[in-house]
């Protein structure tokens, strides 16, 4: 017989856009799977687990970080930011509006990991280069735009957010 | 009706709910009661399967079922596509959704669970012991046609599944007239798609009444029916396929072999179970594509004129290519389309599909046309170098000619319309070739090591093949609702392509509204008319078409309708604005909602419509079908396969480093012709993603395979996927010649630009070390030895 669980359950708490939640999770729950499924903030996506696609980037206590790679009892006491909290208002943000006026999604699996990667790299770096753009979002795998107009976006982003906002 | 919204970047309809976390794909939905199901593969890549024991599975709290091969075993998957007439063999009697007495490829289910949390369902797995009888694997496809090979499928006596063998022409002739004869055997490796949202479903059996619904993220939701319906015996009607948001198809979600599972655990425990593939399932377990061997011989004159061609394509189609996925095929496509835009008169096909120990074939943006377009474009770069010709000059010399089409193929196929001189000149010019090629020889000075590469392309767009769920048909249905509102329903799935947008802008143009005006409906069995759904660059062609034709016969109704409720003559008012209105006095008119509420409810249809409406079409619908008017000369394969064909000229520069192998595209040019483009914006987008997905071919991605039939690429730490790094700087240029046979001249796209990429990208490292290339992909290990060869022989 083997002994298959660790049965051991811990209780934490976080906060999640500005929400804060109790819950109960097994050591081994990973946060992104927290967020999903007890959360059920469906906007952050699995793409891999193994920490290389970026489809479950969130800011976890400010810093920019995949999910997947981070247990959920790692995240006791943070306050987490997912792609659902990034529009203020029912408005878009303006990263958000950049993808969408520059076509820089298409099937949209990986574009909420790849907005909170742009919104890391551009409150660190304001006026990006297009090969700082690059470097930002190589953590983050697209396989329907060839990232083209994401740069593009990101740069767009740079300055609609520069324009006051 | 003047063209509004047709030709111009409309912003897509989908982004803020895809860019603010709000869309829906399927791992997002949960239903009361839900179990999760996980899968246990096999590491055997062949071996017999002696016993599989749930017992201590089926035990761990949590768990509510197990099956197994003996679950599966009367449920064999049907055939999806059946090309008996062809030559191709049946793996029905085979093919099952768990593996039963036999596996054949690692990754193969062996046994699968339904539990209550999923983390537990992974522990089930842990559970379950297998005794196998390890096999000897047949790995290597050459050696798998060797007559002592072991065999896949022991009745068959080989391991060919497919061999197609057709002469066109008279090729010994040709061959005796040329100057010369050039052969080569090139290779190329097993890669595919892999959207970023892998394979998901979810079923919902409800045993009471004898429904299932799924929940799956497929691209063809009509033939997912029909394929779960046939799979496990349940009444075609009785399936409803729901496809919510799609992360990404590419070809690889065209399969549903392994939607079955989850579907049988539901029938079985009657509650909902959810499937979602692990990324190390996808790459060990899911569609597999490419893979294969030519040898191809061209009779040429010295001056670059081609006679003929004589040509042996191998494709390693893996388990098989016929009932888990569809790609056997392809052979048939890469044979069909192997001239590519050129007039050549005599062609020789021996087309071998073989059998192998690894995952099964499927499409991937491409379907054979990349196989076919590669013959030419990677011979006509080895014979520029054998000929000493330049490589644009050979394919000026054979190019069909503008005035030339509608053109019939010499294998049959009828290409529609194109230009490929004016887009050649106009890539060259935009590249600045004749400036570039001084830069790349003073570059050379400094050591620096530049390419050149270029390929021609005609993309067979909207396939129609027989004997297959990827036949030729579509249906579309569109509505005036009691409030005026207009929605159309199709089969096409928005996979990323942005058909939500770009069928509302179609629409709108038609009524002369604005596609915020148009509800476009989707995905789901129950709402829309059966259609072929999005694969083969097909939504321009046969939705886009089909939805025209079912607008115009609505819009013929309104003005019917709108006459009569303004009692003048049909043939005296207009459509525009959402209005119909009297041509003399515009000031007279009645818009879209009201007429949706006289015709419906106040005062209803007999005030409403005119006699000849009344009874039986006193509707505000129209519900039509479209089928290809390209004129086939048979309906086999492969003269009527494909109904637009849209071209390109692409050119590559790259940068090879001589001290690490490593191979940079420094700059990709694309002058692109699709016929009357819909969204500009958008098809500029594919271009640029599919061409990102052949450079990544090219020189990342492979599916490798080590002798024993282990794959070592299950993560995407190991097939390396393009990271944003890795792109070139790109120009797109667009260029329109109409399709005669679609009604707005518009031909598809989306698989185009990853067919010439991978041409024009080798082609471009040979052009900068001056030796042939065999195999790929061009990692920095073989870059180097092709640098070692290339300073023995002299030509760096």
């Amino acid at each position: 017989m083997i002994e298959t669980t660790i049965t051991r359950e811990r209780t934490i708490t976080l906060t999640v856009n500005g929400v804060s939640y109790k819950a109960t999770v097994e050591p081994r729950m990973l946060l992104v799977d927290l967020i999903r499924d007890e959360l059920e903030l469906t906007g952050t996506h699995i793409g891999c687990v193994t920490g290389k696609c970026g489809a479950c980037t969130i800011l976890l206590n400010g810093v920019s970080v995949k999910s997947c790679l981070v247990f959920a009892v790692q995240a006791d006491g943070a306050d987490i930011v997912t792609i659902e909290g990034i529009a203020a208002g029912g408005k878009l943000h303006p990263i958000q509006e950049a993808f969408k006026e520059n076509h820089a999604l298409q099937c949209g699996y990986c574009t909420p990991g790849m907005v909170i990667s742009a919104y890391q790299l551009l409150r660190r770096n304001p006026d990006p280069t297009d090969e700082e753009i690059k470097k930002g979002i190589s953590g983050n795998l697209c396989r329907c735009t060839g990232y083209i107009n994401i740069v593009k976006a990101i740069k767009d982003a740079a300055k609609r957010m520069k324009g006051g906002k | 009706m003047a063209k509004k919204w047709v030709g111009t970047d409309v912003r897509r309809k989908q982004d803020a709910r895809l860019l603010t976390g709000k869309g829906t794909y399927v791992d997002d939905v949960k239903l009361p009661g839900m179990l999760y199901c996980t899968v246990l593969r096999s590491p055997y890549p062949h071996a017999k399967i002696r016993n599989v024991d749930v017992s201590e599975a089926v035990k761990l709290p949590g768990v509510v079922a197990a099956i197994t091969g003996e679950d599966a075993k009367e449920y064999p998957l049907p055939a999806v596509i059946d090309l008996a007439p062809f030559g191709q063999r049946t793996v029905t009697g085979y093919a099952f959704p768990i593996a039963v007495d036999k596996v054949r490829y690692v990754g193969e289910p062996v046994a699968a669970v339904a539990a209550t949390d999923r983390y537990v369902a992974e522990d089930a797995l842990d559970l379950i012991k297998v005794e196998y009888e390890p096999l000897p694997p047949v790995v290597d496809v050459e050696k798998a046609m060797e007559k002592d090979s072991p065999l896949l499928y022991e009745e068959w006596g080989d391991n060919i599944h497919l061999r197609w063998t057709p002469t066109m022409g008279e090729v010994d002739k040709a061959f005796e007239d040329a100057d010369r004869v050039i052969r080569e055997r090139l290779y190329e490796h097993r890669y595919s798609g892999f959207p970023i949202e892998a394979r998901c479903v979810l079923a919902n059996y409800n045993s009471a009444d004898g429904k299932m619904d799924v929940w799956t993220s497929t691209q063809a939701p009509f033939q997912a029916r029909m394929f779960i319906a046939r799979t496990l015996k349940l009444p075609e009607q009785n399936v409803r396929v729901i496809v919510p948001d799609v992360g990404g198809g590419f070809g690889n979600k065209l399969n549903w072999s392994a939607d079955v599972v989850p579907c049988l655990l539901s029938t079985l425990t009657g509650r909902p179970v959810k499937w979602t593939e692990n990324r190390r399932e996808s790459l060990m377990a899911s569609p597999h594509s490419r893979d294969y061997i030519y040898d191809v011989q061209v009779a040429c004159k010295n001056d670059g004129t081609i006679l003929g061609v004589k040509l042996q394509m191998i494709a390693d189609t893996g388990v098989e290519g016929s009932n888990r996925g569809a790609a056997v095929a392809t052979l048939l496509v890469a044979g069909g389309y192997a001239l590519g835009p050129y007039k050549i008169n005599n062609l020789s096909l021996d087309q071998i599909g073989v059998v192998t120990n690894k995952s099964f074939y499927c499409a991937y943006r491409g379907y054979g046309k990349d196989m076919g377009n590669r013959v030419l474009e990677r011979m006509i770069n080895i014979m520029s170098r054998e000929l000493g010709i330049p490589p644009e000059e050979i394919r000026m010399k054979n190019y069909i000619q503008p005035d030339e089409y509608p053109y019939r193929q010499t294998t049959g196929v009828l290409y529609d319309s194109g230009n490929l001189p004016e887009i050649t000149r106009r890539a060259l010019k935009r590249v600045d070739y004749e400036n570039l090629k001084k830069e790349k020889a003073r570059l050379r000075e400094e050591g620096k090591y530049i390419g050149i590469g270029m390929a021609a392309k005609v993309e067979p767009a909207g396939a129609a093949v027989p004997l297959s769920i990827f036949n030729g048909f579509e249906g579309a249905s569109v509505k005036i609702t009691p409030e005026g509102g207009i929605t159309v329903a199709t089969s096409l799935v928005d996979i990323g392509q942005g058909v939500e947008t770009t069928l509302a802008q179609v629409v709108a143009d038609e009524f002369g509204v604005t596609p915020d005006d148009v509800r476009v409906i989707e995905g789901d069995t129950d709402m829309t008319p059966i259609g072929a759904g999005p694969f083969s660059s097909r939504g321009a062609v046969w939705t886009v078409s089909c939805v025209v034709s079912a607008c115009r016969k609505l819009k013929a109704k309104l003005l019917k309708v709108g006459a009569n409720l303004l009692g003048v003559k049909a043939e005296e008012v207009d459509i525009e604005d959402g209005k119909v209105y009297v041509k003399q006095s515009p000031d007279k008119f009645m818009t879209f909602r009201d007429i949706g509420r006289a015709a419906y409810f106040w005062p209803g249809p007999y005030a409403a419509f005119p006699a000849d409406l009344l009874p039986e079409d006193a509707s505000l619908e129209v519900t039509t079908y479209w089928t290809s008017p390209s004129p086939p000369t048979s309906w086999v394969p492969p003269a009527c396969l494909y109904t637009t064909h849209p071209t390109s000229f692409e050119v590559a520069v790259v940068e090879v480093d001589p001290e690490t192998g490593k191979v940079k595209v420094n700059k990709y040019v694309c002058v692109h012709d699709c016929g009357t483009l819909i969204n500009p914006m958008i098809v500029e987008a594919q271009v640029h993603g599919g061409t990102l997905q052949g450079i990544g071919g090219m020189l990342y991605e492979e599916l490798r395979y080590d002798e024993n039939g282990q794959l070592l690429t299950t993560t995407y730490m190991d097939y390396l996927i393009p990271t944003a790094m890795e792109i070139p700087e790109m120009e797109v240029e667009h260029f329109e010649s109409p399709s005669p046979f679609t009604p707005l001249g518009t031909k598809g796209m989306g698989e185009g630009p990853a067919i010439a990429s991978p041409a024009a990208v080798v082609n471009a490292v040979e052009d900068a070390l001056g030796v042939t290339i065999r195999r790929t992909p061009l990692t920095p290990e073989r870059v180097l030895e092709l640098i070692k060869e290339a300073k023995e022989k002299g030509s760096i």
